[in-house]
């Protein structure tokens, strides 16, 4: 093992932030500390670079608000437990031996166990579990697809590199990358804001996304009852029509909130379907970046479903309504919620109705004090680990880049649950 | 260590050519020996028991992308109401309920055929995830751009050879598996049929050209198992003259027909629709260097998962029920996932169950074909036991043959066939012959040295599915794992791999075309030893390959 003094530059590094996983990073470690070299957006370096602040460093526990020895946090966290009657581990980010390791723990506690963004990902996987689905994956669409159609809103501020790194790319094997059409249908001036690439290949579509069936519609019967202008549908309908590889691209989150989302997502899919009687194209529904997909992947292996597990014994049960997690939180009926976010704490919310003990990464802030918090290292910063990429087929290695002093996620579940 | 003695069992060890012979087997630390000094810690009396090497299963859809997405889809099957673990279907069981599942029928390796290198690190942790169980992987080649383009531009034989090897190494896998030769590419150049001597409209290369330039890639390595082909036009009316000329594809060279059930069918009679078998096991029966397995089709539900992405997307108005998933997966190939249910009202279905039993019954040598049913495409592997007795039991086969709903009488010759299988003979099939063509020299064996991977059945079971279904005893690595159907330890078994030697020089030119056209690195795309025990979390245990320079 090196030395904290030592300076290391690494190269290929999978980041483990957001969903894209880029592994293309190049990272200067000096003195324990991190400085992201290649030229990628800032908002992705300041990722890695304020973990290096000194607040980030050591190893935090607390018990209600008042930091502790570990071992004072890890009883009182047995205790809780022992206590509890209704448990509920929930992931917010995480990597697949983490997800390993929840199940592990789930099973010794009786526990439920589900994610954060649960619902989402349980609608993309209903595409499938109810009709039929065509899917591609990111170097697919980079050498093959022609035409891109993107339906976002916000698509720069959650996938930052999305364009530059897998779309508006310079190189294509089967396609001539310069003739690629890229649509990104959705609020115009946020993307345009939001985008530092500008590239001639790439068209903007404003366009109210809650009205995707009534332009799919449109696709179909060649006839523009959407609010795009005609001359610009006509464009996008040519495009869709000369297309050898068409790719459809949304993310799920973004839709979430529409009463149509699930309608939504059926049209587009039913629509990609239908054009493959004659042509190619395909589907990529882009996941969050909240571990979503590896924690979907592990428990599907491990168990045959996707979330919402809740284990009795030996034994285990899937009921997608009765172990929501977030609807059994607000509606008071779990007493002790184990949240689990060593990656990122985006979307960590605790609630004052149940015990609260925290596994998460260093300086995690809270909306309440929980009643336990025990930093954790994080997959890909500090522990090896593998994640999935939101293509869902894809996973990479995550390395450990500096000395930590914080222990695993892995580590700290099996002690807490001793 | 504990030292463990098999007293007075009737031994079936092909490899040795001991057949329901009496003798003593002697177990320490986790290998076969000659024989213990030291004081045995237990002794299985096994009077009136059969025992036999842990069996061995090549070809099993266990772990990857497409399982999960079975898993997933299907859930609505996950009903079982024998509550052992879980409740996930047998066809597509959690990774834990196959490791169970397999060892309680006393097998301890099996084999996922269809590993995707970008796919891999799944494969690899659904499979460490398996109790047990030994297990490996084939990757995927024949379809991925890159290796496509390198024949394309006339590549010399050598250089396959340096891809090939560097994908063995890369996905940690132990084989290389085609299918549907340069097809499943095309698929994405919208071609939607590709025959074996077919160009295909982007390479101008023929599935014959594929298959004769890795069959012949493979062997140079030294690589044990041949190349394991998936042949074209799966499951078309017709098929088993292309499989005929991919097997001449070959040109010779050792190769291994998966499936070949899925491959046998004429287009004869009113139905166009007929039997190929007696072409087929003809062609078996004369080539050297040829072995297969069969992918028999059994009634029921399942699940049919396959790389194929160009058959499985036109056979999607055959889901059952309605819905399906097909996908192209990065430059490398694709997967398909149609739910299927055979039932024996069906005219095809009804066929497809009588060719795979004329296939395996047709067939001379037991060390040429293998018992499969290519899991879970023709049925789940639980189906085994019932398999082996329509091959060992004429009046049994030929009784459900009578009863099923629709008549076949005049489409097969299976009631003609006296043949039954024998003991000696399925032991051949699920031991050590898939032991042999795996390279496996410590598997499928009960010499000295060998693997401790055994089971025991009990004799007194007159009814041969019952026997194979509940062995009295199995044995991993020299731990009694399973008694009398009940899990007595968990233990986890090994991965295994092979690593042929190349010339590093095609890695710089991979590098060159990942940093290009890939949306990820070369370094990442590897996965290391220590990445196997550290983060996927299984051990490996390197088989040998014997490199042989011809080209
Ligand atoms: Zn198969």
């Amino acid at each position: 093992m090196s030395k904290i003094s030592d300076s290391l530059n690494l190269k290929n590094i999978v980041c483990p932030f957001c969903s894209l996983h880029c592994d293309d990073l190049e990272i200067d470690v000096h003195d324990n500390k991190l400085y992201v070299k290649s030229n990628v957006p800032k908002s992705c370096a300041f990722k890695y670079e304020k973990l290096n602040l000194p607040k980030f460093k050591d190893m935090v526990t607390t018990v209600k608000g008042k930091p502790c020895e570990p071992k004072k946090a890890y009883q009182y966290s047995r205790q809780l437990i022992k206590k509890s009657k209704e448990t509920v581990l929930l992931n917010s980010s995480s990597d697949v031996n983490v997800t390993r390791e929840v199940l592990s723990a789930a099973s010794k506690v009786n526990a439920i166990v589900d994610h954060v963004n649960s619902s989402i990902f349980l609608k993309n996987i209903s595409i499938y579990q109810r009709r039929g689905y065509m899917a591609t994956s990111l170097t697919e669409i980079k050498n093959k697809s022609d035409v891109i159609i993107v339906f976002s809103n916000n698509l720069f501020e959650t996938y930052p590199r999305l364009m530059e790194k897998f779309l508006a790319t310079k190189n294509s094997f089967s396609v001539n990358s310069k003739k690629k059409e890229i649509y990104v249908i959705g609020k115009k001036v946020k993307n345009t804001k939001d985008c530092n690439i500008r590239d001639k290949r790439i068209t903007y579509i404003d366009f109210n996304n809650r009205n995707i069936t009534k332009l799919i519609n449109s696709f179909i019967s060649k006839k523009n009852e959407s609010s795009i202008s005609n001359k610009i549908f006509n464009k996008l309908l040519a495009s869709i029509e000369t297309s050898k590889y068409l790719s459809v691209l949304w993310a799920t989150s973004e839709f979430d909130s529409y009463k149509e989302c699930d309608e939504i997502i059926y049209n587009i899919s039913a629509y990609v379907v239908s054009l493959n009687k004659t042509s190619r194209a395909a589907c990529l529904s882009l996941s969050g970046n909240d571990g979503d997909v590896s924690f979907s992947q592990t428990l599907g292996w491990m168990t045959g479903f996707p979330s919402r597990i809740k284990f009795t014994g030996n034994f285990f049960e899937y009921d997608r309504d009765a172990n929501n997690a977030i609807q059994l939180i607000n509606s008071g009926n779990s007493d002790l919620v184990i949240h689990l976010n060593p990656i990122s704490e985006k979307k960590l919310v605790l609630n004052k109705k149940n015990k609260n003990i925290v596994i998460g990464r260093p300086c995690t802030k809270f909306n309440i004090e929980p009643d336990v918090f025990i930093s954790c290292g994080i997959p890909g910063i500090d522990f090896k680990g593998h994640i999935f990429r939101t293509d869902n087929v894809v996973s990479l290695p995550l390395t450990s880049l500096r000395m930590s002093h914080n222990r695993s996620t892995q580590e700290i579940l099996r002690e807490i649950l001793k | 260590m504990t030292t463990l003695c098999l007293k007075n069992g009737q031994i079936f060890d092909p490899i040795n050519k001991i057949f329901n012979k009496k003798k003593d087997i002697y177990i320490k630390d986790g290998k076969i020996v000659e024989k213990l000094n030291e004081k045995i810690s237990e002794t299985i009396n096994c009077k009136n028991k059969i025992i036999m090497p842990g069996a061995i299963d090549l070809h099993t859809h266990i772990g990857g992308g497409k399982v999960n997405i079975a898993r997933l889809m299907l859930q609505e099957f996950h009903n079982n109401s024998d509550r052992d673990y879980d409740l996930t279907a047998d066809f597509i069981p959690s990774t834990l309920k196959t490791g169970l599942q397999y060892i309680k029928m006393g097998y301890t390796s099996c084999f996922e055929p269809a590993v995707l290198p970008i796919n891999a690190r799944q494969s690899h942790s659904e499979m460490a995830d398996t109790p047990f169980i030994d297990k490996g992987g084939y990757a995927l080649l024949g379809n991925d751009d890159f290796l496509l383009d390198l024949i394309s531009r006339g590549a010399h034989q050598s250089e396959i050879n340096d891809y090939v090897a560097f994908i063995l190494k890369a996905t940690q896998c132990i084989g290389i598996k085609v299918v549907n030769p340069g097809g499943i590419n095309a698929f994405k150049f919208n071609q939607r049929a590709l025959n074996v001597d077919e160009n295909s409209v982007r390479y101008k290369i023929t599935p014959r050209k594929i298959v004769r330039l890795l069959a012949r890639a493979v062997y140079e390595l030294g690589v044990p198992h041949p190349l394991h082909v998936h042949c074209s036009n799966l499951g078309v009316p017709g098929n088993f003259k292309s499989t005929i000329e991919t097997i001449k594809a070959a040109e010779g060279l050792p190769v291994h027909i998966t499936h070949i059930q899925f491959h046998s069918y004429g287009n004869n009679g009113d139905r166009n629709f007929s039997s190929a078998s007696a072409e087929i096991t003809d062609y078996i029966n004369k080539i050297p260097n040829l072995t297969c397995d069969v992918g028999q089709v059994l009634f029921g539900q399942t699940a049919t998962m396959s790389g194929d992405s160009m058959k499985q997307h036109a056979n999607h108005s055959h889901a059952h029920p309605d819905k399906w998933l097909c996908m192209d997966i990065e430059c490398e190939a694709g997967c398909g996932v149609v739910p299927f249910k055979y039932t024996d009202q069906s005219f095809v279905n009804a066929l497809q169950w009588a060719i795979g039993l004329e296939t395996f019954l047709l067939t001379e040598d037991p060390d040429k074909i293998f018992l499969t049913t290519d899991h879970p495409n023709g049925a789940p592997f639980t189906s085994y036991p019932h398999l082996i007795k329509l091959l060992m039991d004429k009046s049994f086969r030929d009784n459900l043959l009578d009863q099923l709903s629709v008549d076949i009488s005049k489409h097969t010759i299976l009631k003609d066939i006296k043949r039954e299988y024998t003991l000696s003979e399925i032991a051949t099939m699920t031991r050590s012959a898939p032991a042999r063509i795996l390279g496996l020299r410590n598997k499928g064996s009960l010499s000295k040295e060998a693997d401790a991977d055994i089971t025991i059945y009990d004799s007194n079971i007159k009814d041969v599915e019952e026997m194979f279904a509940s062995p009295t005893h199995v044995i991993k690595d020299g731990v009694v794992v399973v008694k009398d159907g009940e899990i007595k330890n968990y233990t986890w078994g090994k991965t295994q791999v092979v690593k042929p030697e190349y010339d590093a020089t095609i890695e710089k030119k991979l590098k060159k075309y990942f940093d290009k056209y890939h949306t990820i690195a070369l370094p990442n795309y590897s996965i290391s030893n220590d990445e196997m025990s550290e983060v996927i979390g299984s051990d490996i245990n390197e088989v040998k390959c014997n490199r042989k320079r011809i080209s």
